[in-house]
């Protein structure tokens, strides 16, 4: 069952969020939507997230790849060269970083992907028509909770409360 | 602390800013269609070109590099305004970015793709470009990787897919915004395009956390290409090249002329779509200052590269010095110094002078000015080799001029097809207005 609640600001959006999670609410039952970016105070509604380090893992993967390609490449010359590498392997820095960076960008995307939910097969549940300015707070809750909830809801400065399935 | 724009202040902003993609004025299909007619001929340029051999263009021993080579430089260089103003700006969180940061992406996009293609027809034998790509040929030899044009293409291409997602991502709400209030085939590109937006926070934190990681990592591509692009001479042992300042003269010479080039759309755009309430005089004059900055820094580099080049007295190096001074090349070189530097300096630097249109004017001079000055680093160089035995000369043809004239018509012409396909300035980004 789904709780949605309209909002006329971030402040009141805020004061519900702090109240359901008093009430046992998880922050991972509650969505909020709007069309513009809202800001929160830290706390209230986090959003845990590994971009940066997958970035990092993802430059590095790419930059061992490269270096591993090229001192294969190296050594695969069918030309008697004595055993030597047949190019200075420093001399393809330039090719280590942009591989590096790519592989930074490309984690960066998928990732963004993957936490954002985009492109994810499962159902993401009903999502209310948001109009500009409008904060709407979709919450996910047992039946027996419905009830306290909505009261919550309209307590902290709900313009609006409906019950979804 | 930022804030929201109220509902009806939200409606107005997305009503001005959807406004110039419906339809289609008479100007605008006249527009399209002269860009489109001389793309179309750039393209049968190029065909003659591959019909009949690089010989068409005037490419002659010494100077094998020239008027494709020189455009390839300046394209790389414009495509800097977008990462550089959008990902400084977005960084420091100025919040006069917001209506300049998509027009300068979407330069820096196309600039990008006309940039990569010059190679590609400098190559003359374009079906074998191949080469260039990672794999062992017929002997099994792999491509070398110490070749520069082997870094131009991994440089290029990562610079050129980081882009294309740096525009994307902050493209995704107003696709959904766009998919929610349109029907027929723009409904369904919008709703392809947006991935299923709904506007949670969890998209919203993903964004913003993306958009930072992006324009972290931009901005180091931007600078590493432009310096990979400045090696493919510094590299070479040629008079006037092997210089160690070239990575950042270059990197400078690109972001000058990047700011030229997006004051100068800017100008267009704001005129053409009616978009005066949102590029304010205040948007001109930010970036106006920065150009003059980068005027100041473009005349350093351009001194302290010349001074030494003069104290050091090497004959072969003189000899190219005093041609770009003082001969065949020195109306070339001070209508460079002009352009690059007297215009803008006096134009910008006077307060009392420094508004949209002496903006626009000195961006128009300083992308001729850059353009002057890629030419004089390209072709006096290789006109002028160690033996002046082997000195020669070069003029270009009409196949080069028609295929340079249509790379500018593509850059209009894509510009056009983008606005008319989506919002030139970031709605959701105007709305969240920030106090600061």
């Amino acid at each position: 069952m789904y709780l949605t609640a309209e909002f006329p600001d971030a402040e009141t959006a805020a004061a519900a969020i702090t109240a359901l999670r008093g009430r046992g609410l998880h922050p991972a039952a509650m969505d909020l939507f709007s069309t513009t970016p809202i800001e929160l105070a830290p706390g209230v509604l986090d959003r845990p997230s590994r971009m940066s380090l997958a970035a990092v893992a993802g430059a590095v993967a790419l930059c061992l790849l490269t270096v591993g390609f090229v001192y294969f490449t190296q050594h695969h010359y069918p030309l008697v060269t004595g055993g030597m590498p047949l190019f200075s392997f420093w001399a393809t820095g330039v090719v280590f970083f942009e591989m590096t960076m790519l592989g930074a960008i490309a984690t960066t995307f998928l990732m963004f992907l993957w936490e954002s939910g985009l492109l994810r097969r499962r159902a993401i549940g009903p999502v209310p028509t948001v109009e500009p300015g409008s904060i709407w707070l979709r919450v996910d809750c047992q039946t027996p909770q419905v009830a306290e909830a909505g009261e919550c809801l309209y307590h902290a400065g709900a313009t609006k409360v409906e019950r979804l399935k | 602390m930022a804030t929201t724009l109220p509902a009806t202040a939200c409606d107005q902003v997305r009503d001005d800013i959807w406004r110039p993609m419906r339809g289609a004025s008479p100007a605008y299909v006249a527009a399209v269609a002269a860009t489109a007619l001389l793309v179309a001929w750039g393209l049968f340029c190029w065909g003659y070109q591959i019909g009949h051999g690089i010989g068409v263009a005037g490419i002659r021993r010494p100077t094998m590099w020239a008027f494709y080579i020189v455009n390839f430089v300046f394209w790389i260089g414009i495509s800097h305004a977008g990462t550089l103003i959008s990902a400084i700006l977005r960084l420091t969180d100025a919040g006069w970015r917001k209506p300049v940061t998509r027009v300068a992406e979407a330069i820096t996009v196309f600039a990008l793709m006309i940039g990569a293609l010059f190679p590609l027809i400098h190559l003359g034998r374009v079906w074998l470009f191949y080469w260039l790509i990672p794999y062992p040929n017929q002997r099994l030899l792999w491509p070398n990787f110490r070749s520069p044009l082997v870094w131009d293409l991994t440089a290029i291409f990562t610079y050129l897919t980081g882009s294309i997602i740096y525009l994307y991502l902050p493209l995704i709400p107003d696709l959904a915004q766009l998919a929610a209030h349109t029907d027929g085939w723009r409904r369904s590109l919008y709703r392809a395009l947006s991935l299923g937006w709904t506007g949670s926070d969890r998209q919203w934190h993903a964004l913003e956390r993306a958009m930072k990681l992006m324009a972290g990592i931009i901005l180091a591509v931007a600078v590493s290409v432009h310096t990979v692009v400045s090696w493919d001479f510094a590299m070479a042992l040629a008079p006037m090249w092997h210089s160690t300042i070239f990575g950042p003269y270059f990197v400078t010479g690109a972001i000058f002329s990047g700011i030229a080039a997006l004051l100068v759309v800017m100008a267009v755009i704001r005129k053409m779509m009616r978009l005066e309430a949102y590029l304010e005089p205040r948007h001109f004059d930010n970036l106006a200052k920065l150009l003059l900055l980068m005027c100041l820094l473009w005349l350093y580099f351009t001194i302290a590269e010349n001074l030494t080049v003069w104290y050091g007295n090497a004959a072969a190096e003189m000899s190219v010095f005093a041609a770009r001074t003082r001969g065949r090349y020195a109306v070339l070189f001070w209508t460079m110094v002009a352009l690059n530097f007297a215009v803008p300096f006096v134009l910008l630097g006077i307060r009392r002078l420094r508004t949209i249109a002496s903006a626009t004017i000195s961006g128009l001079s300083v992308l001729v000015g850059m353009w002057l000055e890629r030419y004089l680093i390209v072709v006096p160089t290789l006109s002028m080799p160690h033996l002046p035995a082997a000195w020669g000369s070069y003029s270009p043809t009409w196949v080069e001029v028609s295929i340079t004239v249509a790379t500018f018509a593509a850059m209009a012409l894509l510009y056009l097809i983008f606005s008319k396909l989506f919002p030139i300035i970031a709605i959701w980004e105007y709305r969240h207005v920030s106090d600061g």
